[in-house]
């Protein structure tokens, strides 16, 4: 089956990639560590309820977190052992969480789903929720909920495009485990009852291409490689020609997106009826030993991680988790895989921006590189001068923090982070006057 | 580096290299070759004003920020190269026979009253160059706009050497039926031409342009949209006649005005479309005034249409993606 090229969206940055650091490292499955820390929140809405206790011996695999409401996910011990604690902790990010402290007891044991008997989209769905599934492209949002749409919708969207600089990890799925993807879109499409499915490709992934060019149910689109394809909007706008209104959500305009690790977890979740309790990352940077792609249980602690690919190298200025694009930064190595992340990055001083800001000198290279086609230097300064009414007209809400206006700003202002908040303060006001 | 905190900030985490202060060192380094013609168009005085006008441009930045209390280390520091290029902008577009305290207090001016006292860079509402050179012009008027020097190079065409503050009254001249006094190829090399110093050599400002569009610093269009509407303009004015349009964009310090006094960023629309309303104005407007005054009024244009940039900015915003019309009786 032939390919065909996306729809050109003129607005956006080109980035370095870095990929070059671990794009042909094959995917290396860490051993799972001595201890491991289950955060109860890896995903977006109410956090799990622990339904464990200090003392109780878990297997991998078993149930740890339960789900708490409609917008929740379940989460799954990652090891065999003890659970040492249950406490919160706070990260190098600054968030706090509840974490499960389990101590490995070196037991090779897992327990598994039941097989599932008929194949219909309810009972696929309702795997995809027991299975604790969530979106893990990175917003965390359950999957289950995603594909219980209140309208019918027409197309699955396969977000192939990875194109945050550094990261790997879905470029290394997509060829080494290809059949996976396949089949996990196959269920997510029944599940939705679409046919028609299309998977967005960054043109700078030839061999992913290849790799899915060979289905011919598979509407294989190549997009320039330009940041930020990866993005819902304008992934939609591009494979499809569909623009998103502002405000709305992807299943306005018939669609479903749906992140490559996601569908992998589908996958297992329904053929080897195992709950998500692992993740691929990219380990990457100059300040790292061996930058590769690892395969790690969730919960896996980022110093044993860092000690697994032969420590740091350098000064590290900068720690991400998640790409350098939207990643957040970290003051500290205290963390813990989530299902969410999708890489570790340890910035050098040549790698990151850490230059102070200058005065805005209304270059509007910002505005002409935005992908929403807002201005983001009014709505800094409105954001700055605390007047968040005019920065909510000239479109704050809109803003997908991509980064692309603070990535070519030559006064190195901080635009995203003024930004998000003209954003929390709209929202805030919002709530205030309701 | 575990005991050690490290940098914690909002994303992006990677940037692109270049900074303001790199823009406006590619900005000088563009202005070089019009400088190099005014110096040997018109010798060493004209190598002494420009050095004058840089030195007492970037000194009225210093001494304004350590009367504001900075430290020489932090002015250092904080240096962009936003005042040489001030100083730089006034010297070529003053004459060369410019008295050496008009230079000095248009420069003062430009820097301290029209961009520090607005907050420094980026803050200020007009250009500080144009401002400072008409200052400069408004002052001393006679003194600077007569004893035009004639440059080293006699004009090809083997016509006696007119100045360039006139120059724009060629038009005019032509429209009367006269011959024009120097051939296309003298105003576009400046052979032959006493005018100001950078003004005269366009070869020289064109080049510049070409270096800041291929850096990627200005976009050429819109400087090629000035100069097309003032060329097409005159066209219009004078009954269509066709041989008015290469005098008509090659005379007086459009060349100069357009391609690195209207792009300033600062003082320029943010939009593509508000810069294609404000370079297509300035060239109506530049042609309209030319013909009605019978001066140049390239600097003059230019710091009117500052004052409205704003206001297109307020009107000429773009679209979000995804953006709706509100329907109709919807609150």
């Amino acid at each position: 089956m032939s390919t065909r090229k996306g729809k050109n969206y003129p607005y956006g940055i080109h980035v370095k990639d870095m990929k070059e650091l671990c794009s042909e490292s094959q995917i290396v499955k860490m051993p799972a560590p001595k201890k491991v820390y289950i955060s109860m929140s890896q995903h977006i809405g109410a956090p799990a309820i622990p339904i464990v206790n200090v003392g109780d011996t878990v297997t991998k695999r078993q149930l740890i977190g339960q789900s708490s409401g409609v917008i929740s996910a379940n989460v799954y011990s990652s090891i065999c052992g003890t659970v040492t604690a249950i406490e919160d902790i706070v990260t190098g990010n600054g968030q706090k969480m509840k974490y499960v402290v389990i101590e490995n007891d070196g037991r090779e044991e897992e327990i598994f789903f039941d097989n599932i008997s008929d194949f219909e989209p309810k009972t696929v769905i309702e795997r995809i929720r027991l299975a604790g599934i969530v979106g893990l492209g990175g917003a965390g949002f359950p999957t289950a909920v995603k594909l219980s749409p209140a309208t019918q919708l027409d197309t699955l969207v396969i977000n192939g495009a990875e194109c945050e600089p550094y990261l790997n990890c879905d470029y290394r799925l997509m060829i080494e485990n290809t059949e996976d993807i396949y089949r996990g879109i196959k269920y997510c499409a029944m599940a939705l009852g679409i046919r028609k499915i299309v998977i967005g490709i960054e043109a700078n992934k030839p061999k992913a291409i290849e790799a899915f060019a060979k289905y011919h149910d598979l509407d294989v689109v190549v997009l320039k490689k330009q940041y930020p394809m990866g993005s819902e909007k304008h992934l939609i706008y591009c494979t499809t020609g569909r623009k998103v209104p502002c405000g709305k959500m992807p299943f306005d305009v018939g669609c479903c997106v749906q992140n490559i690790k996601t569908v992998i977890a589908i996958k297992h979740a329904i053929e080897d009826n195992k709950a998500l309790s692992s993740t691929v990352l990219t380990v990457s940077g100059y300040g790292i030993q061996n930058p590769m792609n690892l395969r790690v249980q969730i919960g896996t602690p980022l110093e044993d991680i860092i000690e697994f690919c032969g420590g740091t190298k350098g000064e590290t200025v900068k720690l991400i988790a998640g790409g350098p694009m939207m990643g957040r930064a970290m003051m500290n190595t205290t963390a813990y895989t989530r299902k969410t992340d999708s890489g570790f990055l340890f910035l050098t001083k040549s790698e990151a921006a850490v230059s102070e800001p200058t005065n805005c000198i209304n270059c509007a290279v910002c505005a002409k590189n935005c992908p929403m086609r807002l201005m983001p230097m009014y709505i800094e300064s409105f954001a700055l001068a605390g007047d968040y009414a005019s920065a909510e007209q000239y479109g704050a809400m809109n803003c997908i923090e991509c980064g692309s206006c603070a990535y070519n700003c030559p006064a190195k202002r901080s635009l995203v982070q003024s930004i998000q908040m003209a954003k929390a303060k709209i929202k805030e006001m919002k709530q205030n006057g309701r | 580096m575990a005991d050690k905190l490290l940098k914690f900030s909002s994303s992006p985490h990677v940037k692109a290299v270049r900074t303001t202060k790199q823009i406006m060192r590619h900005v000088c380094i563009a202005l070089l070759p019009a400088c190099i013609a005014g110096v040997v168009f018109f010798g060493l005085n004209a190598a002494l004003l420009i050095a004058l006008s840089l030195t007492s441009a970037i000194l009225s930045e210093v001494v304004y920020h350590l009367i504001c209390g900075k430290k020489l280390k932090e002015i250092y520091a904080g240096f962009d190269y936003t005042s040489a290029v001030t100083g730089l902008l006034i010297a070529l577009s003053v004459g060369v026979q410019t008295p050496w305290y008009a230079i000095i207090l248009a420069n003062i001016f430009a820097i301290v009253v029209v961009k520090m006292i607005f907050g420094g860079t980026g803050k200020n509402l007009v250009n500080p160059a144009v401002t400072g050179r008409i200052f400069a012009f408004m002052s001393f008027l006679s003194l600077m706009s007569n004893g035009w020097v004639n440059p080293n190079f006699a004009s090809l065409s083997g016509a006696s050497s007119i100045n360039a503050e006139t120059n724009a009254t060629l038009l005019t001249d032509l429209l009367k039926g006269n011959a024009p006094a120097l051939s296309n190829l003298d105003l576009l090399l400046g052979t032959g031409l006493a005018g100001c110093i950078g003004e005269t050599c366009k070869v020289a400002l064109i080049l510049g342009g070409i270096y800041l569009a291929v850096l990627g610093i200005i976009n050429i269009g819109y400087p090629a949209i000035y100069i097309a509407v003032t060329g097409l303009f005159t066209v219009c004015l004078n009954g269509f006649d066709f041989n008015c349009f290469l005098p008509a964009i090659l005379s007086g310090g459009l060349m100069l005005g357009a391609i690195f006094m209207a792009t300033d960023y600062t003082t320029s629309p943010n939009t593509t479309l508000g810069n294609i309303v404000y370079f297509a104005l300035l060239g109506l407007l530049t042609a309209g005034l030319r013909q009605a005054t019978g001066i140049e009024v390239v600097s003059f244009v230019i710091l009117l249409m500052n004052l409205f940039v704003p206001l297109i900015d307020k009107f000429v915003r773009p679209k979000p993606f995804g953006f709706q019309k509100q329907k109709g009786g919807k609150k």
